[in-house]
């Protein structure tokens, strides 16, 4: 009997093979900056088009868009007053921080800190060749931890409160997402298919808990399908604007905080040398003598960290409750793909594309849109969705890009052996 | 001249079929755990399912000592166990709730009808990753034919254009798909989402522009197809008696695809594409070609099962109608083993388990806030299929690689 | 022979490939009953101008004659169409399916023009095969069939479609001696009933058994053209190369001491669970160098991967430098001193988006000074690497560029510089001068006998078994996960080819 030979001997290197993280990073590192700005912009263009298509001007549109995020207040130079922090004192300050605009970028900078962490939970694990699309059903379990911690324990101590609030979810956000760490790890099973059904099953978990009868529904109002208010102690401080009036609060600092605590993680640590390794390459990675499956639980999981602090930072921050129509109609998640592939899973570029898509976000939202732009408010949410679409279109195409690059006479790929 | 596998013949029946028996025997005791204890059987002692599935348990672990592979036996007792469990679990609720939602004859209709949209998109997907392109867009693909078709329907006056106008929504979104994936060779994952948040976009954007002051009404929607004489048939007439057209075609439609891809030289180009592109090409097939025509064909199979969705099922539409279905869909594909009518029985399972669920509310209360968590369960059963499953099929070789044409 | 009809003319073929001119203004043609050798080391350009002549690849300046007509290949279809059939190097045959399909694929025989007849394809495939005294059986699959016989198939393949002209590229690589004589045999039967045929090969002595004329590239280039009789190894290898070849690598007298690797009954399941090496027990001394002969899937890939802790271990045991590592794991394995040079440099060798200095640090990164509690320093690294890479005299670039913008030759040299800067007791080197061209190779060869002299034991597993035994100082031959022979290095390739083949078989006739 003879074992079964192979049908011929490994093959030559095969210029089309190239793990997913590969692509991307080699886009990264011959496209710099550039690159993204081009998918942004085509992205934009071709939503302009769409608009255009529907009878509304793609000007008025985006400049609506514009000022609805604040972003007029950068260049809305003139003499104003502002308050100390800890004190009755005032100061000189170039911008109005009270105008209208100011409150339109407050908004974008809350929308803008929940972007940072979903981006970064899609990032950290597309670094390690994973797809991680669970990012919504992880906020949703981290969102709920918070609010069950947020709205208990009503005497404790402020700055611990959160802290363990912030805690609880981050590791309730990276047991769900280590779910389908460990499930790829073990059995192999693909991590898009196991974390949207994790998506789903969350999803369908938080209507059971907070709808009629569930057991964590609001103990006040039988009625109403929502959860408890999370506590006056266990709320966020907010660090600019009305507390009223959802102002910025400091889970912005906790934002910056993990885009910095990524790089490093990355780029400076052992654990970031083997989730690379594995990224790039798992063969090479296991002959190095790095354990393949470990680090696939290891990136879901703390990419799961990650989401799960968004969904405290969203609850601890402004919602302070949730329930059922903010379940059905949370897509923040799926937001974070967009800002993890547009900002080519790098802190600086998750940052920026944060930027990119909390400015839509906000600018998009109905309150924001004046009437004679859109007539129908919600549709602007279809257009910010469409243009997502399209960015993740055009980057997955990066092809398109490179072969522009390459008609121009850059030299791209150095090196490919030609297949003699 | 063939060389088989190395399973040790001996005078009879070989170990390896015995343990495959035990394994299958373990399973299916299992599924018979739970329904002794349904309707119409209703048995009450506790002992009957936990026994029933109890020897299931031992059958598998014995399978597993004959040697049948690791994941057949875990998946042999795990069935077992579950189906003691639902067993035991059943023998505790009233049996008034039970009669009225194991009524068997209404549970396979709404199985079938449930198991029609995941089928078209699974038979799509079989096709599509046959030829080697990973097709995640199924779920926006199905989410175009369930408004386009909608839209059709309801502006071009009959359920036909309805029908061809969903189709060729579905087929047009997987173009986009299929040009990003096959010429650009982007990578085919990415490319699926992508296509997804474009459909949710462009179906939420039009459906509003078209609908928020109007609401949808009388809309000519597509037919049942009655057989009158299977009426009289109690059992079947009430399942099968008064199914929607579309059932009946995608089950013609199962059947097809079967012999399309195993008994048609069309089918055998297909599969040498999937397999190994680069001897396709040297033989002068055309491995863009097939590729594409065989994703912008799963793009029309989604798109149908989407039709049925709105025109035939809930008659309306509302914003990610597909719920994930897509996604379920491509779960019965690894499970099917890439194969028409292993997909379908698959689909048929998740179809069960989400007819179930939309029963139970009806049988136990609006408030019992359990039956929501219900609503979970074939995500749940499908995630048990992907994990335990995966490693054991093997899917067309060059399947989700790019092909880069020299 | 001479005088026979001219049935093919390639003129002027120049094809230029990004960063490479594959084939520059070559003429090549081929007359009516002849086999006609292509000669030149790796990336020479054979390959690429028979793809030209296939339809894979279009030229970019020449023409080719078929038959006495200009032709345009515009894909293989073409080519197939012309009565040309190829036998790539690499099988283009699909493994799931059976001989019959794979022989009728494109053009199958249907029923109703729509459904498969596959009776018929097996009917076709079974009076083909007879015709050319072929045996083989349509309903196997081809993953279940030796090597030998698949490419029986890739050849009946090409007289299904009624070719005159085959092409054959490097089609004894896969083959053991005693096959290879086999395909000979077949081959001259078709060049009797009336083929014409261009063998692709790097091997001199082949070339000069089977072939009547030979042509020589070098770098794009032809060079030459000339009849085999007369012509010797020595000629033909300056030929190729420009230059006086070194064709045995020069080593003095092995002076084996302690053994550093003792490999005890060591049993190992391959992915389909099946035992692929069984019962294997063999030891490699410091100072010397043992090579592992054998045909390719005989479980030496396997064993390789078992050693080096890419696969776990079924039963037995085995120890390096005293320490039993059986069912260690790569990492402990690697720092018990063993080196491993893999078998293929872009899937297990190289991170290849990776630098060069993070590539070097691949064993040792989570060990200082390279790191200290998980935290890394990039500078250290760095440092190491240009250490390294000035010492093996890699080109191409410095630390901080990535590993895929080098070629294929000083790749092999940062693999081997940073197993071999890791100072290790045992070497493994699985297939370590693939791809290479010929200085890349002496230098593999060379650093390994310099690092046996230097007291270290090497492992030397090669499916090129000229490599083997030139550098080897012991050779065993694994047949079917079994060590069945052992020689010492004045062995002939006829004795390592049969026992390579199970032993004690007569030469057969075309099977």
């Amino acid at each position: 009997m003879t074992t079964a030979p192979t049908v011929h001997p490994p093959a030559a290197p095969d210029p089309g093979e190239e793990s997913a993280a590969g692509t991307l990073a080699r886009w990264h590192r011959t496209g710099g900056l550039v690159a993204p700005v081009i998918t942004a912009l085509l992205a934009f263009l071709v939503g302009g088009l769409v608009v255009l298509a529907t009878g509304s001007n793609p000007i008025d549109v985006y400049k609506g868009i514009w000022n609805g995020a604040g972003l007029e207040w950068f260049y809305d130079v003139g003499s104003n007053q502002v308050g100390l922090p800890f004190s009755d004192a005032t100061v000189w300050f170039p911008w109005d921080t009270s105008s209208a605009s100011a409150e339109n970028l407050q908004q974008t900078l809350i929308l803008w800190t929940t972007l940072v962490l979903t981006g970064l939970a899609v990032a950290f694990a597309f670094r390690c060749g994973l797809f991680n699309i669970g990012g919504q059903g992880q906020y949703f379990v981290g969102a709920y931890f918070a609010i069950w911690v947020g709205s208990s324990f009503a005497g404790m101590n402020s700055a611990l409160h959160i802290t363990l609030a912030v805690v609880v979810a981050a590791l309730a956000g990276a047991a769900w997402a280590g779910i389908a760490g460990i499930l790829k790890a073990t059995t192999g099973a693909h991590e898009v298919i196991s974390t949207i059904m994790l998506n789903w099953i969350a999803y369908y978990t938080g209507l059971y808990l907070f709808g009629q009868g569930g057991p964590l529904q609001n103990d006040l109002q039988p009625f109403s399908p929502t959860s408890n208010e999370v506590v006056d102690g266990a709320r966020l401080p907010v660090f600019w604007g009305d507390p009223l009036l959802q102002g910025l609060h400091m889970g912005m600092f906790l934002a910056f905080a993990a885009l910095v605590a990524f790089w490093i993680i990355i780029n400076r640590t052992t654990l970031g040398y083997e989730v690379r390794a594995v990224g790039f390459s798992p063969d090479a990675a296991r002959y190095g003598g790095i354990s393949v499956a470990r680090n696939y639980f290891l990136a879901m999981a703390i990419s799961g960290v990650f989401a799960g602090m968004a969904g405290a930072v969203d609850m601890l921050g402004w919602r302070f409750s949730i329930g059922f129509s903010d379940i059905q109609s949370s897509s923040i998640g799926f937001v974070g793909i967009a800002v993890a592939l547009l900002g080519r899973n790098t802190a600086l570029g998750v940052g920026l594309a944060a930027l990119v898509f909390a400015a839509l976000g906000n600018g998009t939202a109905a309150r924001n849109i004046p009437p004679e732009v859109f007539d129908i408010p919600e549709q602007a949410g279809n257009l910010s969705l469409t243009i997502q679409a399209l960015v993740l279109l055009f980057i997955g195409a990066d092809i398109v890009i490179l072969y522009l690059w390459a008609k121009t006479g850059q030299k791209i790929g150095v090196g490919r052996r030609s297949p003699l | 001249m063939s060389v088989g596998a190395a399973t040790v013949e001996r005078e009879g029946i070989s170990t390896d079929t015995v343990a495959r028996v035990l394994a299958w025997g373990g399973g299916g005791l299992g599924v018979l755990a739970f329904w002794l204890a349904l309707p119409p059987v209703t048995a009450r002692n506790v002992v009957v399912p936990l026994m029933v599935g109890g020897l299931g348990v031992i059958a598998g672990a014995a399978a597993l000592r004959l040697g049948v592979g690791r994941r057949v036996g875990m998946l042999a007792i795990s069935v077992a166990v579950l189906g003691a469990l639902l067993g035991w679990l059943a023998t505790r609720s009233n049996i008034e709730s039970l009669e009225q939602v194991f009524v068997w004859s209404v549970l396979l209709a709404a199985t079938l009808r449930a198991a029609t949209p995941l089928a078209c998109a699974a038979l799509g997907g079989i096709f599509s990753e046959r030829s080697g392109v990973v097709n995640i867009g199924l779920e926006g693909m199905l989410l175009m034919g369930a408004f386009f078709g909608f839209l059709g329907a309801d502006k071009l006056g009959s359920w036909w254009w309805g029908l061809i106008c969903g189709v060729l929504a579905g087929a047009c979104l997987a173009a986009v798909h299929a040009f990003v994936s096959i010429h650009l060779r982007a990578d085919q994952i990415v490319s699926g989402t992508a296509v997804n948040f474009l459909a949710l976009g462009i179906t939420g954007y039009f459906f509003i522009e078209v609908y928020t002051d109007q609401g949808t009404s009388d809309v000519d929607f597509t037919p049942t197809f009655t057989i009158p004489w299977l009426h009289k048939v109690d059992f079947f007439g009430a399942a099968i008696g008064d199914m929607n057209v579309l059932i009946w075609i995608t089950l013609a439609l199962v059947v097809i695809s079967h012999i399309a891809i195993f008994h048609t030289s069309i089918g055998l180009r297909l599969r040498s594409v999937g397999e190994h592109p680069k001897a396709a090409d040297t033989l002068g097939i055309s491995v863009y070609g097939v590729r594409y025509a065989a994703v912008i064909l799963s793009g029309a199979l989604a798109g149908l099962g989407g039709v049925y969705l709105t025109n035939g099922i809930t008659h309306s539409f509302s914003e990610n109608l597909s719920a994930g279905r897509g996604f379920i869909a491509l779960a019965a594909v690894i499970f099917g083993r890439w194969r028409p009518y292993g997909a379908f029985a698959a689909c048929l399972i998740f179809g069960f388990t989400e007819a179930l669920a939309l029963r139970l509310p009806g049988a136990y209360g609006e408030d019992a806030a359990w039956t929501t968590l219900f609503r979970a369960l074939p995500y749940v059963v499908t995630l048990v299929v992907v994990a335990g499953v995966v490693g054991r099929s093997i899917p067309p070789a060059a399947d989700g690689k790019p092909y880069v044409k020299q | 022979m001479s005088e026979s009809p001219v049935v093919l003319e390639m003129k002027g073929i120049t094809k230029q490939f990004p960063g490479v001119l594959a084939n520059d203004d070559v003429d090549f043609d081929l007359r009516h009953g002849e086999v006609h050798a292509l000669l030149g080391e790796n990336g020479a350009g054979k390959s690429t101008l028979m793809s030209v002549l296939y339809g894979l690849y279009h030229q970019d300046e020449g023409e080719i004659v078929v038959h006495g007509e200009r032709v345009r290949m515009d894909s293989p279809k073409d080519a197939i169409g012309r009565g040309i059939g190829m036998v790539h190097q690499h099988f283009m045959l699909i493994p799931v399916m059976t001989v019959a399909e794979n022989i009728v694929l494109a053009e199958e025989p249907t029923r109703a023009g729509v459904f498969l007849d596959l009776a018929a394809a097996r009917r076709s495939v079974e009076e083909t095969a007879r015709r050319f005294n072929f045996a083989i059986d349509p309903e196997a699959r081809i993953e279940n069939i030796s090597v030998g016989q698949q490419q029986r198939v890739e050849i009946l393949k090409a007289l299904y479609r009624k070719a005159d002209i085959l092409i054959l590229d490097e089609p004894t690589a896969v083959l053991t001696p005693q096959e290879a004589k086999e395909l000979f045999a077949i081959l001259r039967g078709l060049v009797a009933d009336g083929m014409s045929i261009i063998f692709i090969s790097h091997k001199l002595n082949e070339v000069l058994e089977i072939a009547d004329r030979i042509t020589v590239l070098r770098r794009g280039k032809k060079i030459e053209t000339l009849p085999a009789a007369g012509a010797t190894e020595a000629g033909l290898a300056s030929l190729m190369v420009g230059r006086e070849v070194l064709l045995r690598v020069e080593k003095g007298p092995a002076q084996p001491g302690e053994p550093l690797l003792e490999v005890d009954e060591l049993g190992v399941l391959d992915d389909r669970e099946l035992p692929a090496v069984r019962g294997v027990t063999f030891q490699v001394r410091s100072g010397e160098i043992v090579g592992i002969a054998g045909v390719d899937g005989n479980g030496q890939t396997e064993l390789v991967e078992a050693l080096t802790g890419l696969r776990g271990v079924e039963s037995g045991r085995f120890s390096v430098a005293g320490r039993d590592v059986t069912h260690a794991g790569t990492h402990r394995i690697l720092d018990a001193g063993l080196g491993h040079i893999p078998e293929d440099r872009h899937r297990r060798g190289l991170v290849l988006d990776f630098t060069l200095a993070e590539n070097i640090a691949l064993h040792d990164f989570d060990r200082a000074p390279n790191s200290r509690f998980g935290w890394l320093r990039p500078g250290r690294l760095v440092a190491r690497a240009r250490e390294l890479l000035a010492e093996f005299d890699v080109r191409g670039g410095g630390p901080e560029t990535l590993a895929k913008s080098l070629s294929g030759g000083n790749q092999q040299k940062v693999v081997v510089a940073r197993e071999v800067g890791n100072d290790p007791k045992v070497l493994v080197a699985a297939q370590p001068t693939r791809g290479l061209d010929v200085g890349a190779i002496e230098f593999v060869h060379r650093r390994l006998v310099e690092e046996r002299d230097q007291g270290r034991a090497v492992l030397l597993v090669s499916l090129e078994l000229e490599e083997v035994l030139s550098l080897s100082d012991r050779i065993l031959v694994m047949y079917e996960g079994e060590l069945v022979a052992e020689f010492g290095p004045e062995v002939t390739e006829e004795e390592c080819g049969i026992a390579m083949l199970g032993g004690g078989q007569e030469e057969a006739s075309a099977a």
